[in-house]
């Protein structure tokens, strides 16, 4: 096989001199490191696109910076009072207590959600130039970093009225925070390349993910759960509740945000568990990134 | 590498001047997944209710162009020319047979769309640049000669929402060709801008050709085809009909225009129906 001569031009297109056909599917291990080479080579752009998207929420206005931080506080309050309401007696310090929960889980819904559309919604430019679309659902994943940024903030003026609970252990969340993207990452490579064939994806997915909300230890505690008869006669549904990637996440973020109920300072998080989850969740964005890379020639003729 | 299951190489050599070989090349689409599908409708199919179509957008279409040559890809709407501009951009991969391009491809293959409406024209260009897979210091590089072709003054730093289409094709125009490239594909975009526009998008594309790069160009101003372009195919149906010196191809096409026009004519008379009639409420 003779190679094809290439010739560097002045403004260097990545798009080299190329031999397409209708033969040949690269294998598992090739579409996975075309995936990541892809997201390797388009790093600007996906600065870019993360950029504007921080633009078009207005982060970059003093006003919307306040509404970003107030957001996550806001959602806190409707389930303090809905909650205080059904349940006599929460957790001790309860605002904190979901907080640890909702900061994480704002990130992974907006993620999620946004990604199930970044494919669809660039398909004028889809038609038009040939670039990889997988940094399509990267930035949408990546954008979701700054509100999770703007939500620590939120934290650090909460945990102001929680001061006994504060520790070195806040440290800890960005760790906590890397296995959250690689989890959250997998996800929306799949539910982006998904929304392309089955444009009512969005709605399922919206449900779902409000299902998981409620299913995951976020308003409650996992031990809580040992408290419900129901429980107690399924073991089954307790190993489900535990396998939860959001059970784990949760727990850890609580661990070192709010501690235990029993114990105010916060401690280290269960790290056995958080290291099976990143290799799991590694696993798991290596699959969905040959699945996404299987299905990307297809986009333009179907979108 | 999947050495075997390739078709046969092309064997053009870039030393003779290729730009763009493609042999036997074929584009099927799957009519179930062009529809806008939906979870629900995937499973009545799932539980076998309703075929699969396909629908070949091209077929057995063979074609090469030569660096220097500016090809003008011609037919009626529908035919498949804009398809073929996406497979040469390798936007969509061909079902069938094979496309070898030498040299750096740029095209947006319809102008106007823009990148995105809230940014403004000068993150455009950037994010544009990005897209296209520029290196930063170049786009920065082009930045302003860039907005000075697309003459937009102080509107480069106003969002894209508050664009005129004129003004979004021309900076489209001005990205694309911005980027030097060896192929050009460009898609029905003579015809956008004012007069001055055109006359100066004109220049830029015989300017290019002359820089030793190829064109392919779709278009549906003949004037145009016969005056710039070198050679002109002409395809119907995902088919190629005819490849030859622009004049012919265009009266080809000009011909079967007609042909067509008096089918209709005479297949409404065939139905007892004047077609300057419309039917209607």
């Amino acid at each position: 096989m003779r190679l094809v001569p290439f010739r560097p031009m002045s403004a260097r297109s990545e798009v080299p001199a190329a031999f397409r056909n209708a033969a040949g599917n690269p294998g598992p291990v090739t579409l996975v490191r075309d995936g990541i080479a892809d997201i390797r080579s388009r790093r600007r752009l996906v600065r870019y696109l993360v950029q504007a998207d921080a633009h078009k929420r207005g982060a970059d206005t003093l006003l919307g910076n306040i509404w970003w931080v107030l957001d996550p506080l806001l959602q806190m309050l409707v389930y303090v009072v809905f909650i205080s309401i059904i349940v006599p007696r929460p957790q001790p310090d309860y605002p904190l207590f979901i907080f640890s929960a909702i900061l994480p889980w704002k990130w992974f819904s907006a993620s999620v959600t946004d990604a199930t559309v970044s494919i669809v919604s660039h398909d004028q430019l889809i038609k038009q130039i040939q670039f990889p679309k997988i940094v399509l659902p990267v930035a949408a994943t990546t954008a979701g970093i700054v509100s999770f940024a703007f939500g620590t903030v939120a934290l650090g003026l909460l945990m102001l009225f929680f001061s006994d609970r504060i520790t070195l252990w806040l440290l800890f969340i960005p760790v906590i925070a890397v296995v959250q993207f690689v989890f959250t990452l997998a996800c929306s490579f799949l539910v982006a390349a998904g929304n392309v064939f089955f444009r009512d994806l969005g709605n399922v997915v919206g449900h779902l993910l409000r299902l998981w909300w409620f299913l995951s230890p976020g308003l409650y505690s996992l031990a809580s759960l040992d408290d419900i008869s129901f429980f107690k006669d399924h073991r089954v549904l307790t190993t489900f509740a535990n396998a939860n990637p959001f059970a784990i996440l949760f727990e850890a973020y609580r661990s070192v945000i709010y501690g235990t109920a029993t114990s105010p300072p916060s401690g280290p998080p269960n790290m056995q568990l958080l290291a099976i989850l990143l290799v799991a969740s590694t696993v798991f964005l290596a699959f969905t990134t040959m699945v996404f890379k299987r299905l990307e020639p297809n986009f333009a003729k179907v979108i | 590498m999947p050495l075997l299951r390739r078709p046969p190489k092309l064997g053009l050599v870039r030393d003779m001047g290729y730009a763009i070989g493609a042999t036997d090349l074929g584009v099927r689409y799957d009519l179930r997944f062009t529809k806008k599908t939906t979870i629900r409708s995937s499973i009545g199919q799932m539980l076998g209710r309703g075929e699969v179509q396909q629908f070949w957008a091209l077929r057995h279409l063979a074609l090469h162009v030569r660096r220097g040559e500016s090809l003008a890809v011609i037919g009626p709407n529908g035919a498949g020319k804009s398809t073929l501009l996406q497979v040469l951009a390798g936007i969509i991969r061909p079902s069938e047979g094979a496309v070898e391009v030498f040299g750096h491809v740029s095209g947006l293959l319809t102008l106007g769309a823009g990148f995105d409406k809230e940014l403004t024209g000068r993150d455009n260009i950037l994010l544009g640049g990005a897209f296209l897979g520029l290196d930063d210091a170049v786009t920065h590089e082009l930045l302003p000669a860039i907005i000075d072709y697309a003459e937009l003054g102080d509107f480069i730093d106003a969002p894209l929402r508050t664009y005129s289409s004129g003004m979004r094709a021309r900076l489209g125009f001005a990205i694309a060709t911005s980027v030097d490239p060896d192929i050009l594909l460009l898609d029905e975009v003579l015809a956008t801008g004012d007069a001055n526009f055109r006359e100066k998008s004109k220049a830029r594309v015989i300017q290019i050709v002359s820089a030793a790069k190829a064109v392919v160009l779709v278009t549906h101003d003949m004037n145009w085809v016969t005056e710039y372009c070198n050679r002109a195919i002409l395809i119907e149906r995902g088919e190629l009909i005819m490849e030859g010196e622009p004049a012919d191809v265009v009266e080809l096409h000009r011909a079967h225009t007609e042909e067509a026009r008096a089918r209709t004519v005479e297949e409404a008379q065939k139905a007892g129906l004047d077609p300057r009639i419309v039917r209607g409420r």
